[in-house]
Order: C-alpha cells, then sequence, then structure tokens
C-alpha cells in the first residue's frame, strides 16, 4: 500500500459552528439592507458600483469570520480483490465450436491475455484465479491446461457464495467476480435464475461479470430428461415425457425408442423444426408385471454429435397393484362361494368382480315366457367380454365348481385366453366341487387342467377329514396362519372336519400344501391345496367346495379366530406376487445409479416363519439385463437382523438385474430380485448448450457485465472502487491571516463609503 | 330351528321351498329341512336358519342366545316367519323379545324395498306371504349384511301343503298370484343368504334399474 499526501481546504475559526452562522446571517442582511437602501438610484451603473463593492465587501468580512486554511493528509488507497472464477465442470470440456478447443482452452488462453492488465491494475486489485469444481480452489493457468475439467456438477450459485463467504473479515475487500463459465448449471439454477436466487444474487453485494464460454454450433442429440412417476400401477398406463434435444437437426426425423430391460416397448419418431431445439415425446405404456424393472430411452448417435453418451437415458421404476382385482365365477351359489365373497369383500385391498351361474338352461324360473326381463334380475354371463377383452384387467382369477357339461355357462372355449392371461402373468384360483373336476365323474373333463397344477383322478371321497399340513405347508407363506410351522399346523388341526373333495393327483412341478390325512392317489395322500408356477403365472387348485368349514363352522367353539381370512389374504397375496410375501427381500440401493459410483444392494433374509435370518448365506449376482451376462457375483453372511449390503464395483453403464438367493444350515431361503439402471453419463455431460441467458441473468442482477466471449477487457468490468484510507499525520495551514487580506477588505469598504458619499447617500 | 314352542308348523313350506330352489334356480339342495336346536354342535354347519311358530314360544337359555349370536355375527342367516300373523302378541313379541337378548344393540328394522333381498333372483316390490300385515320386511343388520329376516306374513304359510298335497292356506287377500310372490320372497331370501349383496354390484345396476322403471 503506497501513501501519498493529499489537501483539504478547511475552517480555522475557532468561533462556535451556530454563531459562525449567526453572523454569515447578519453579514448577508447587511448586504441586502445597503442594496435595499439604494433602490432608488436612477443611474444604473451606480447602483450596481455599490451593489458590487458592498458585495464584495461582505464576502471578504464572510472570509475573516471563517478563518479558512488549508489541510493536508497522508492517505493510501486500500488495494481491493476480485476473484476470477473458472468453471471446472466436465462440461467445459467441449470444443467452443465445431473443430475448436475446448472451452476450457479457451478460458486458459483469457486469463494469460488479461494477465497484464492484471498487473497494470495491480496497485488497486489483486485477482486471484479460482477454479470451481464445485469445491472453491486457487488455480494457475498452467493449471487449467494441463488439469482437464472433469467436474460431474456445475453449480455456479454455490461458487458464488462460497467467493463472497470468503469475503467476511479480511482487510480486503471483494470488489468484484469475473465468472468464466458455460452457464450449464445443474444445481440450484438448472432451471434458470427464479426470484429467490435473484435474490440471494443481489444480496451477495459485488458486481459478477459473466463471461459466456463457448459458441452455438455443435452438434448434439441429447436426452435432457425422462419425465416420470416413480412408481405405476401394474396394467394401468403410465406416460413418460422424454425430453429430446437436438442441436444441428433442422429437419430431420429422429427415432426415440423405449426399452424394458432389452425388450423394444415403443417406438415414436419426432422431428426438430430448428437447429437448437427441445421436442418432448410421449411414451404411455401399461406394466404388465410387478417388481421393479429399468427402461431405457434412446436416441441414434451420430459421428458428428460432440456426445455420444447422453444418447441414452435409462430408469428404473417400479411397478405395484393398486387393489387386487379379482374375478370371482361361480358355477353355481353355494356356502364355499358365499364365505368366500364375504371374505373378498371385506379385504380393503381387494376390488372384487363377480359372476354367478344362478339359473342353468333347464331351470324354470317359474316367470311366464316373455315376462322374465320385467321379473327376474338375471343378466347374461358377459363371458366373451371378460375372457376375451379384459381378461387382462384381473390380477386374480377365481373359478369354482364351474362346470363344463352346459356349453350354454361352460369356459372350456375360452380354454386358451386363461392359458395365456396365466403364461403372461396372471394368477388363477380353481376351487373344486361337483362340477370342477370331472363332473364328478372317474375321468376328467376338465380343459384347464394344462395350467391347474393337478389333475382329475377319480370320483369324489365324501368321508369327512380334517386336512393335513404338508412338509411344503409347514413353511409356505399361504398356509402360515401363525408365527412358526408348529403353531401353523396346529391353527389348521384346529379347523373342523371337512365333509368331501374331489380326487386329484398333483402335476409333477406342483407343490402339495394340504393334503388328505389318509386317502392316498398314486400312493400319495390325496392333495387338497396345490401351488404351481406357471410360465410367468400362478395357480392355485383346491380340491374341495368345502373351504368354508374353516370359516363359518369352525366359530362353533366359541373361539373366533380369522384364520379363514388369513389363509385367503396369504394365498391372493402369493398369486399376485406380493413382495412382502417373500423370505428374500432385495433392494438395490439406490435404483438409479450416477456413472462411476458402485451399486448398492440390501438384502433382507427370513426364515419360513418370516422372522430374520441371521448369519444367513447370501449370493448376490449382478446381471446384465439385456443379455443376462453375469457381471459380478458376491457373496455374504446376513447379520443379526437378517440385513445385509453389499456394493459392487462401479459396473459399465445399462440396465441391470440384481438376483439374489440365500441359504441358511443348507436349506434354501428363497429368491429375489430387483432392477438398477446405471447411468451413461451424469447430468453434467448430458446437456452441452452454452447457457448464456442464465450467465447474463446473473450479470444483470449483481450490476455486473456480461461478455459473450472471452475478448473483453478489463477497463469494461464493473468493479467497485478501493476506498481511501488516512495513514499519516495532518498539519493545518492558515491562509487568511495574510496583510493583503486585511487590506482589500479595508480598501472595499472605503472605497464603498467614498461611492456613496459621492453619490449623496452618507 | 327347534324351540320350547310349535316350531315344526311349516315342515312342508321348507320342503316345497327346497323343491322351489332347485327347480327354479342352479342351487343344489337337500329337499328335507334339517330340524336343529340351537345347541346342536352342527348348527354352524347350516348357515341358513328358519325359526317360526304360529304363537308364543319360551325363551332361550343363556346358552342358546349366546350360541345364536356368535352364530349370528358370523355369518348365519336366521330367517324368522310368524305363521301365526301376529303383530305385537303370539310370535311377534316372542320373536322381538328373543332377539332383543340375542342382538340388543341390532333392533329390528323395516327393510327398504331397495334392499338388494328385492331383487336377489326376482325383482319384488313388496313382500307378501300367506298375510300382507306388511308390505315389506324388519332386518337387523351386521356390518351391512341383513343377518336377521322377519316377515309378520308367514312367508312359508303360503307354500304349506297337508298330508294331501294341497294347499294347506289361501294367501289372503291375493290369492294365487300372492302365493306366488311369497314363494319369490323365500327364494331371493335363500339367494340373497348364498350370495349376500351380489345384485348390488356395479355390474348388475345399470340393467336392474332400468327394468324396474
Amino acid at each position: 500500500m503506497e501513501s501519498h499526501d493529499t489537501l483539504q481546504l478547511v475552517s480555522l475559526s475557532p468561533v462556535p459552528s451556530w454563531a459562525l452562522v449567526a453572523l454569515s446571517l447578519a453579514a448577508v442582511f447587511g448586504v441586502g439592507f445597503a442594496c435595499w437602501g439604494v433602490r432608488h438610484e436612477a443611474s444604473r451603473r451606480r447602483k450596481w458600483l455599490m451593489w458590487s463593492l458592498r458585495v464584495l465587501a461582505g464576502v471578504c468580512a464572510l472570509f475573516f469570520l471563517l478563518e479558512p486554511g488549508l489541510r493536508r493528509l497522508q492517505v493510501a488507497r486500500v488495494k481491493n480483490r476480485v476473484a476470477v472464477l473458472v468453471d471446472r465442470s466436465g462440461s467445459m470440456a467441449f470444443p467452443v465450436e465445431p473443430k475448436a478447443g475446448s472451452r476450457n482452452d479457451a478460458v486458459a488462453d483469457a486469463i494469460a491475455k488479461l494477465s497484464p492488465e492484471f498487473q497494470a491494475m495491480g496497485d488497486r486489485y489483486a485477482f486471484d484465479v479460482f477454479g470451481f469444481d464445485p469445491e472453491l480452489g486457487a488455480v494457475t493457468v498452467e493449471q487449467l491446461r494441463a488439469q482437464p475439467p472433469l467436474a460431474n456438477r456445475t453449480d455456479l450459485f454455490g461458487a458464488l457464495r462460497a467467493v463472497k463467504a470468503g469475503d467476511s473479515g479480511g482487510a480486503r475487500k471483494l470488489a468484484g467476480v469475473i465468472l468464466f463459465s458455460d452457464g450449464a448449471d445443474n444445481a440450484d439454477l438448472a432451471s434458470g435464475l427464479g426470484e429467490r436466487p435473484r435474490a440471494m444474487l443481489e444480496q451477495l453485494g459485488v458486481p459478477v461479470t459473466t463471461v459466456a464460454v463457448g459458441k452455438g454450433g455443435l452438434t448434439d442429440l441429447s436426452i435432457d430428461a425422462v419425465k416420470v412417476d416413480d412408481f405405476a400401477f401394474v396394467r394401468n398406463s403410465i406416460s413418460a415425457d422424454v425430453e429430446v434435444h437436438g442441436r444441428g437437426f433442422k429437419d430431420q426425423a429422429v427415432q426415440v425408442v423405449l426399452k424394458r430391460e432389452g425388450a423394444i416397448v415403443a417406438t415414436k419418431s419426432t422431428t426438430f423444426t430448428s437447429n437448437d431445439e427441445t421436442q418432448t415425446v410421449k411414451f404411455t405404456f401399461t406394466p404388465d408385471q410387478t417388481g421393479r424393472f429399468v427402461y431405457t430411452v434412446t436416441v441414434p448417435t451420430y459421428p458428428e454429435e460432440v456426445v455420444a453418451e447422453n444418447n441414452t437415458r435409462s430408469f428404473a421404476l417400479k411397478v405395484i397393484r393398486d387393489r387386487v382385482r379379482v374375478l370371482l365365477v361361480a358355477g353355481r351359489p353355494t356356502w364355499d362361494e358365499r364365505f368366500l365373497r364375504g371374505v373378498l369383500r371385506q379385504d380393503a385391498n381387494v376390488e372384487l368382480i363377480s359372476f354367478y351361474i344362478l339359473r342353468n338352461g333347464s331351470d324354470d324360473s317359474g316367470v311366464p315366457a316373455g315376462l322374465e326381463q320385467q321379473e327376474l334380475s338375471l343378466i347374461p354371463f358377459p363371458r366373451d367380454e371378460i375372457f376375451q377383452k379384459k381378461i387382462d384387467t384381473f390380477d386374480v382369477i377365481v373359478v369354482l365348481n364351474f362346470g363344463h357339461e352346459d356349453s350354454s355357462i361352460s369356459l372350456a372355449q375360452y380354454r386358451r385366453d386363461i392359458e395365456h392371461y396365466v403364461e403372461q402373468g396372471g394368477a388363477f384360483a380353481y376351487l373344486g366341487g361337483d362340477r370342477s373336476f370331472g363332473e364328478a365323474q372317474a375321468t376328467s373333463m376338465n380343459p384347464f387342467e394344462r395350467v391347474l397344477p393337478v389333475t382329475t383322478a377319480g370320483p369324489g371321497d365324501f368321508s369327512p377329514f380334517i386336512a393335513k399340513l404338508t412338509a411344503a405347508g409347514q413353511r409356505h407363506p399361504i398356509t402360515a396362519l401363525a408365527v412358526g410351522g408348529t403353531s401353523s399346523e396346529a391353527a389348521w388341526a384346529a379347523f373342523p372336519a371337512i365333509p368331501g373333495m374331489n380326487l386329484t393327483r398333483a402335476r409333477a412341478d406342483a407343490t402339495v400344501l394340504l393334503a388328505h390325512p389318509t386317502t392316498l392317489v398314486d400312493g400319495k395322500p390325496a392333495p387338497l391345496l396345490t401351488i404351481a408356477e406357471q410360465g410367468r403365472g400362478r395357480v392355485l387348485a383346491i380340491s374341495t367346495d368345502a373351504s368354508w368349514y374353516w370359516a363359518f363352522p369352525s366359530h362353533a367353539s366359541g373361539a373366533p379366530t380369522r384364520n379363514y381370512e388369513r389363509f385367503w389374504s396369504n394365498a391372493i397375496r402369493w398369486l399376485v406376487r406380493d413382495p412382502d410375501l417373500t423370505t428374500l427381500s432385495v433392494t438395490a440401493d439406490p435404483s438409479s445409479v450416477e456413472p462411476g459410483k458402485p451399486v448398492g444392494v440390501v438384502v433382507v433374509a427370513r426364515l419360513p416363519d418370516y422372522q430374520p435370518a441371521p448369519g444367513a448365506k447370501v449370493v448376490v449376482e449382478l446381471v446384465d439385463a439385456n443379455d443376462g451376462r453375469v457381471v459380478g457375483t458376491q457373496t455374504a453372511e446376513a447379520g443379526a437382523d437378517g440385513t445385509l449390503r453389499i456394493e459392487f464395483p462401479p459396473p459399465p453403464p445399462g440396465a441391470y438385474k440384481v438376483n439374489a438367493r440365500a441359504t441358511k444350515d443348507e436349506k434354501p431361503l428363497g429368491e429375489g430380485t430387483d432392477a438398477v439402471a446405471v447411468r451413461a453419463v451424469g447430468p453434467e455431460l448430458a446437456d452441452a448448450r452454452v447457457n448464456a441467458p442464465l450467465l447474463e441473468a446473473i450479470a444483470k442482477a449483481t450490476g455486473g457485465a456480461f461478455f459473450d466471449s472471452v475478448n473483453f477487457t478489463l477497463s469494461d468490468v464493473p468493479l467497485r472502487e478501493p476506498p481511501l484510507v488516512e495513514v499519516g499525520r495532518s498539519r493545518d495551514e492558515a491562509v487568511w491571516d495574510r496583510w493583503y487580506w486585511l487590506t482589500l477588505l479595508v480598501v472595499l469598504l472605503g472605497l464603498e463609503w467614498a461611492v456613496r458619499r459621492r453619490f449623496g447617500y452618507v | 330351528m327347534k324351540h320350547g314352542g310349535r316350531w315344526d308348523v311349516r315342515t312342508s313350506g321348507l320342503r316345497r321351498l327346497a323343491w322351489e330352489l332347485q327347480r327354479r334356480t342352479s342351487v343344489e339342495v337337500l329337499l328335507e329341512a334339517r330340524p336343529m336346536s340351537l345347541d346342536s354342535p352342527k348348527l354352524f354347519e347350516h348357515p341358513f336358519l328358519y325359526l317360526s311358530s304360529d304363537g308364543d314360544f319360551p325363551s332361550f337359555s343363556a346358552s342358546e342366545v349366546e350360541n345364536l349370536r356368535r352364530y349370528l355375527t358370523f355369518g348365519g342367516f336366521l330367517f324368522a316367519d310368524a305363521n301365526d300373523g301376529s303383530d305385537g302378541a303370539g310370535f311377534d313379541a316372542a320373536v322381538r323379545r328373543e332377539l332383543g337378548r340375542v342382538l340388543p344393540q341390532t333392533p329390528l328394522a323395516a327393510l327398504p324395498l331397495t334392499h338388494v333381498i328385492f331383487k336377489s333372483f326376482f325383482l319384488l316390490d313388496s313382500a307378501p306371504g300367506r298375510f300382507l300385515n306388511k308390505t315389506t320386511v324388519e332386518a337387523c343388520v351386521l356390518n351391512k349384511r341383513a343377518a336377521v329376516v322377519y316377515s309378520q306374513n308367514d312367508v312359508l304359510g303360503a307354500l304349506n301343503r297337508d298330508e294331501a298335497g294341497t294347499w294347506e292356506y289361501e294367501p289372503s287377500p291375493g290369492g294365487t298370484r300372492q302365493r306366488e310372490l311369497a314363494t319369490r320372497l323365500a327364494l331371493n331370501l335363500a339367494m340373497y343368504s348364498l350370495c349376500l349383496d351380489y345384485k348390488d354390484d356395479a355390474v348388475h345396476l345399470p340393467l336392474i334399474m332400468n327394468r324396474r322403471r
């Protein structure tokens, strides 16, 4: 800090200020009074002469009253700081314009070029150069050139706040900011300069001069955003708005493809009408399965594009069910139907649609011909509509004691529709009765045997029995009526005997959960409750129409239970693959991973009775969803609460399935799966544009200047002036106490007296 | 239902009801009704219970009251039928007294003719029996379900036949047409006990509303 002297004109009068003011007013009054006295003078020349002499005399009097002097001060100007901020995010590696150097190199060149000006203004300003990535750090031109920008985030507002925060308490005040950036903010200012950020920028109190680095004209096609809900309801349509940005693609049609884990869901085309335009492409699709899936939106990659990686964007979509939509069709009203209807109607999670055959073709309603419409409440059974048009809208189809001999009500003609429905992920429950399995005959007439887990094995057995849990039933969630296999077994044993059953035999790949305690079919206990996986769907068969004995008659003893309700709730949840009804829960955490980040997986292992499985051995595979290739495998043990978290090293971008299986004491605990999307590029590289309007808005909000290129001079940059401070002693020198000032006053007064006397006023 | 009074005066009416169910609907029935006391261990295997008499009957025991309450609460259906067409005396007084003990919180109340009982198979706009003392029936409703339906019109009296096979009573005042309507009401009650509010499902409503116009 260099000092110099400066002079100030000051009053050295010892008279108090109020007295000086009063005396000054008196002097002014005296001058005015004198002028007033000569107002009738005819000669203008004489009048002006007397007025002038009196005014000059008054000024001289005031001069002596104020006693003016000169104050000599030793002062210095404090040097202020100017922060030069350089964007170090990945997008600064993009070229300034096609076939040109990078934006980062352009900034390095510009700062090197400005260095002489920095030095020239060095007596007043200290220029500090910082890079932000987004952390603020000092950087030199050499470092800018040597280290490519790699940050995956641009936070302009954060950088400005950090600079301002560094201004507090320092001797050097911040005089201004010069910001070099492409403006591609993906933090607070990603959607522009809103009111709140604008107000906060105004409060910075320093002018921010912004320099847009980069020009238009780049060729790039990018998927800027995919706007879609986090979850969808199965078999309900959902829309995804894909924002495709085209630069340099005027009048070109671009194909946009939506895939689910490698399989094309939909393809659309969009045409750009200008060379810098965002088109929104809306995809409406209907997930047909519950679970989490990775969807990928892709546009073609052209050779001239700046960034190829932003042509793909993946997102994870969790598909859940709304209310479970159950179709219940009954061949006739029965107590089995009545109590099943009761339990399904009471379940808030179930939407029940039911059709019962109330009258067969051979029945005589007793209503005269022609009056049926007026006197009967019966409606036609809309079989075609249900089983051909709307079958996919149901989560579960329950067929209860439906006959197939009467063609007017038979469902045999919809066999293929139901088979297709199950194969594609539907759930099918088939309940027994006198009509279900071969019309109570030994030979099968059941048209659904291809999808059912059982086939007819003979005529019904009408001896009452208490159903017995099989080994599989003791650990299966459908038959888990209580905590623990033993308790469930006791609960099943406590049910009243049911009066009979259809004799069936289980398919080889089916699982029998309940069986007759004594009656055998093919040497095995006759199955009562049998389940199986069928294609992507699930099927269940109950070989009796007396399951209602587990409901109403079970209350006869006076010990009310909800075991019948619990059984059907379990069965419906298993049929629709309720994620909570698995012993192994697998969750990708998070479900969408930024490039270069590890893939986290949380596994919760439970025992068959749904208690935590501490120490369970869990094998987790990361599988490429497109080609089924195993990318990584990890094995670990669950903790005391049955929970385990593992991480896979960052895989290449794409859609992945996470498959886990667990064992405990060599016994399998189940399998689970989830999906994870690994993004090709983060938000930084997804956007190659130069956001000059944002930079201009920042400059305007703070009182700075905006330059659309790096070619500018420091003289055009608004900076706050550094303040002067007194650094040495001061000395006063009187200028009023000179003889000639007194002589002048005497001469003026004497001259005025002489003139007045001459003109006859004295 | 067996009780201390004359509980079996409509045995043939029940048989006729079963036969009509078999003839007119897809419901499979046993033609012979099973007499059952309230303390029978088999009671809960029969969700449809018919209670009637042509006069007063003794009070139920405490255990019978408790058993009937549980029966109704957990899904059983009781059709009470005043064979004497009484009002304030006889069977009417007795049944109201006993139902007041069984379901004290749920008194009998008249069912509107828009209730699903009047459209569960036949479309009806009245509730006749052998008599037409009341235009509708009363019910005790538990969880939106009519667990007890009570008629003062002796519904099964219109279906009862004597040993010679002839109608035992002539319905009054409607004669043969009233007998048919009483039969339809009895069938609707049976159908309601089996299907509950099935005919209130959204898929049925437009068609039924259109037919009722």
